[in-house]
């Protein structure tokens, strides 16, 4: 039996399951998000081994708390935005990682909470247990605004096998070689067009280890000011530009955005590259023999960055339950057992002492990163930053590169660079401000 | 007398639309029309008129994206003068403009030409100059990348050929632009060819003809009959390809940065970085109402030029 279907009809039942199906879309948009009572937290991912350590992270936090664990992981360079539109659409897990540059600008915004009072109401939490540079990085205007899961002063890798090749005595392992030193050693080892001495990211990131070795800073202590163009500072720039342009020991530059000295010592061909001890796990990839040693001193000694990644609570999670189950969370993910996997995994120093022995080698020397950061060896410095960071990064990244191509001198840059700068000093300054008057 | 110089009596109305009072814009077959629109405008008013409306409120805002609003009036329309990388991303953005569009013209057509004209299997070589287009821009990026390497790239390796010292491209201060809207004519000129080419299959071979009876030169031919002929599909491409431009963003972003310095920062770019790296939401939304203001603007024009210089069949 054949039904004639009039067009009208035919309009009209398009028209009901349209409706059907955007009403089917909404319910099933509106009953996607985890199960209440979920531990949620967001962290970023980009392989499958990064993916493994955070899945067997979740399986601990279940056997901890005993809910189910749901993670959000987002690769690293969307990360920031994925988490800045959850934030605003007060969509955001209970728990965010967040790169310990960024902390001061999250939490200068209202974005993430302190953790002051929950820390103080916890007598099981011990945050002393957490490396001073942790806790430091950690917190913005006198308070914690989140809890450290890695640290790390960065250090020199070399390649020993280079070295040996070319008859190079082995450096100290536990004594920074002077800059002089490791000037005279790139030039020895670098024959032009198959082999260099250093390599480093043409960006401010690793600039800021040789500046603090010299003494200087990219900013003020109050945060006020540029100090790039100080003496110290300019000692420091200069001395890392004279190694790509007029030493020309470095690996020429193929291209700004996606230079990658990881990418350049895996080669096999350089025999020293600044990178922290977070791409242990990636230099393990080496047909080659390789260490680590602390990084060169300057005038001011060895204090290269030290950096880390961190948890903390977003300002939208309400008070109650929902902060109690955030705050345990947070407590796990931070815990000796959850960061034993994150360093037996090879991922980076873990921020806790509890959870040291876990980071282990190879390579041989890996124990300077704690005697570094324990104030045993050598030394290290903080990433100072300010609250608009990514502005001053951004600015940075626009005018520096260009020195390590000799386009500009270190003093043009700079003396075009400072008054930008400055203007962005003031407004970090007007923004810890207002922070203050909001906290009352 | 005015009552003799009166108009007559109205022409009465076709006997249909007295006989059916319904509005025109009621009738069933204007009923069926909006059906058929509605999935698209609720699109456009939900993706594209609210936002712009959205944009417009924001920009008299100061909004770090998580504390609330407070009101700023103008103040960040006033911001943009004394901004030098606006002036530089704009700057880069009609520079970007104003050669890439005719290149990728140029180009388009002079394929699509070369394709009308006798070329045996045109279908494959059709698809073959469509894939760039049809490729994604983030990975046709990355293999420029490698093509414009300074010392081992292709593209130098081709001119040192000629005995040519190809530049640094991409960190070159005066060459990193160039390579951007060399790699942006080959992604591009694809849906012009194919625009191009249905509009050159389109037009009445009698014209050619009578041109030949009349003895007409090819290149006579090619300007008074071809170019009219093809000139709503050109005003078609013109048009889109210099929104496009002026839109410019992933392969600028993935290729150079913005770098080296502001040399490649175009407007999209800035307002990205403005609004989501530095947290400044009404300062982000003024440079896209400018942005807005811009190509609505230029388009507008292209619409009025459009009237002495397109032709249309009727």
């Amino acid at each position: 039996m054949s039904t004639k279907l009039s067009r009208r009809s035919f309009l009209e039942l398009t028209g009901l399951a349209g409706l059907g199906l955007a009403a089917a879309g909404t319910v099933a948009g509106c009953s996607s998000g985890p199960p209440s009572g979920s531990a949620t937290w967001s962290m970023w991912s980009s392989s499958p081994a990064e993916k493994k350590v955070w899945d067997d992270f979740g399986k601990y936090v279940e056997q901890q708390l005993k809910v189910k664990s749901v993670a959000t992981l987002t690769p690293s360079p969307s990360y920031p935005t994925k988490l800045d539109l959850q934030l605003v659409s007060g969509t955001a897990s209970l728990v965010t990682a967040l790169n310990g540059t960024l902390i001061p600008t999250y939490a200068a915004r209202g974005a993430h909470r302190p953790l002051d009072d929950l820390i103080a109401a916890d007598p099981d939490f011990k945050l002393d247990d957490f490396y001073d540079t942790s806790r430091r990085i950690s917190s913005f205007n006198g308070k914690t605004y989140a809890i450290g899961f890695d640290v790390a002063p960065t250090v020199m890798y070399y390649n020993k096998d280079l070295l040996k090749q070319q008859g190079i005595a082995l450096p100290s392992r536990t004594e920074p070689m002077s800059w002089a030193t490791f000037r005279d050693l790139c030039k020895q080892l670098t024959k032009p067009g198959q082999q260099y001495g250093f390599t480093c990211a043409p960006a401010i990131d690793d600039l800021v280890s040789w500046i603090y070795c010299a003494g200087g800073n990219v900013m003020s202590d109050d945060g006020g000011r540029s100090t790039l163009g100080d003496p110290e500072s300019m000692e420091a720039l200069q001395y890392v530009i004279d190694l790509f342009v007029k030493d020309k020991v470095t690996p020429p530059i193929k291209n700004l955005v996606t230079e990658s000295s990881l990418s350049n010592f895996m080669q096999g061909n350089v025999a020293f590259m600044q990178n922290g001890p977070w791409q242990v796990v990636n230099a393990r990839k080496a047909k080659f023999d390789w260490d680590i040693i602390p990084f060169p001193a300057g005038s001011a000694g060895s204090k290269p960055r030290v950096s880390g990644s961190s948890f903390a609570i977003p300002s939208g999670v309400r008070d109650g339950a929902e902060l109690d189950l955030a705050w345990k969370l947070i407590k796990a993910l931070t815990s000796t057992g959850a960061l034993d996997i994150y360093a037996k995994a090879g991922r980076n120093n873990p921020a806790r002492l509890s959870a040291g022995t876990a980071f282990q080698p190879p390579p041989d020397n890996l124990g300077i990163v704690q005697d570094i950061l324990a104030g045993k060896l050598a030394g290290g410095h903080a990433f100072d930053v300010t609250t608009n960071w990514n502005q001053v990064k951004q600015l940075l990244g626009q005018d520096l590169p260009r020195t390590f191509l000799g386009q500009v001198t270190v003093p043009e840059a700079i003396n075009g660079l400072t008054p930008r700068l400055d203007i962005l000093m003031r407004q970090h300054l007007d923004t810890v401000r207002q922070a203050t008057a909001r906290k009352g | 007398m005015a009552v003799d110089t009166a108009p007559a009596v109205t022409a009465p109305a076709p006997s249909h639309q007295s006989s059916n009072p319904t509005p025109r814009w009621r009738s069933r077959e204007a009923l069926t029309a909006w059906l058929f629109i509605l999935p698209s405008l609720i699109g456009f008013l939900i993706f594209t008129a609210g936002p712009v409306v959205a944009a417009g409120v924001i920009s008299l805002l100061n909004w770090n994206l998580f504390s609330s609003p407070t009101w700023a009036g103008l103040h960040n329309f006033a911001r943009l003068g004394p901004d030098p990388t606006f002036w530089s991303a704009l700057g880069n953005t009609a520079y970007f403009t104003l050669v890439s569009v005719p290149l990728t013209i140029a180009v388009s057509l002079a394929l699509a030409l070369l394709l009308n004209h006798g070329v045996r299997r045109i279908a494959i070589f059709r698809s073959l100059l469509l894939l760039p287009y049809a490729t994604i821009t983030v990975a046709v990026a990355f293999v420029w990348i490698w093509l414009y390497i300074p010392h081992d790239g292709l593209v130098n390796a081709v001119l040192g050929w000629f005995g040519i010292n190809g530049p640094t491209w991409l960190i070159s201060d005066n060459w990193a632009m160039p390579a951007l809207i060399q790699m942006s004519v080959w992604k591009s000129f694809g849906f012009g060819m194919v625009v191009f080419l249905a509009g050159l299959q389109a037009i009445p071979q009698q014209l050619y003809e009578a041109g030949r009876v009349d003895g007409t030169s090819p290149w006579n031919s090619f300007r008074h009959i071809t170019l009219p002929m093809l000139s709503p599909a050109l005003f078609f491409v013109i048009v889109t390809s210099v929104i496009g431009s002026f839109q410019v963003f992933d392969q600028a972003l993935i290729m150079t940065n913005g770098g080296p310095g502001t040399r490649t920062t175009t407007l999209v770019m800035y307002i990205y970085r403005t609004g989501f790296e530095n947290y400044d939401q009404g300062y982000a939304a003024a440079q896209s109402l400018v942005l807005f203001a811009f190509i609505v603007v230029i388009t507008a024009g292209q619409f009025l030029f459009q009237r002495r210089l397109v032709h249309y069949d009727n």
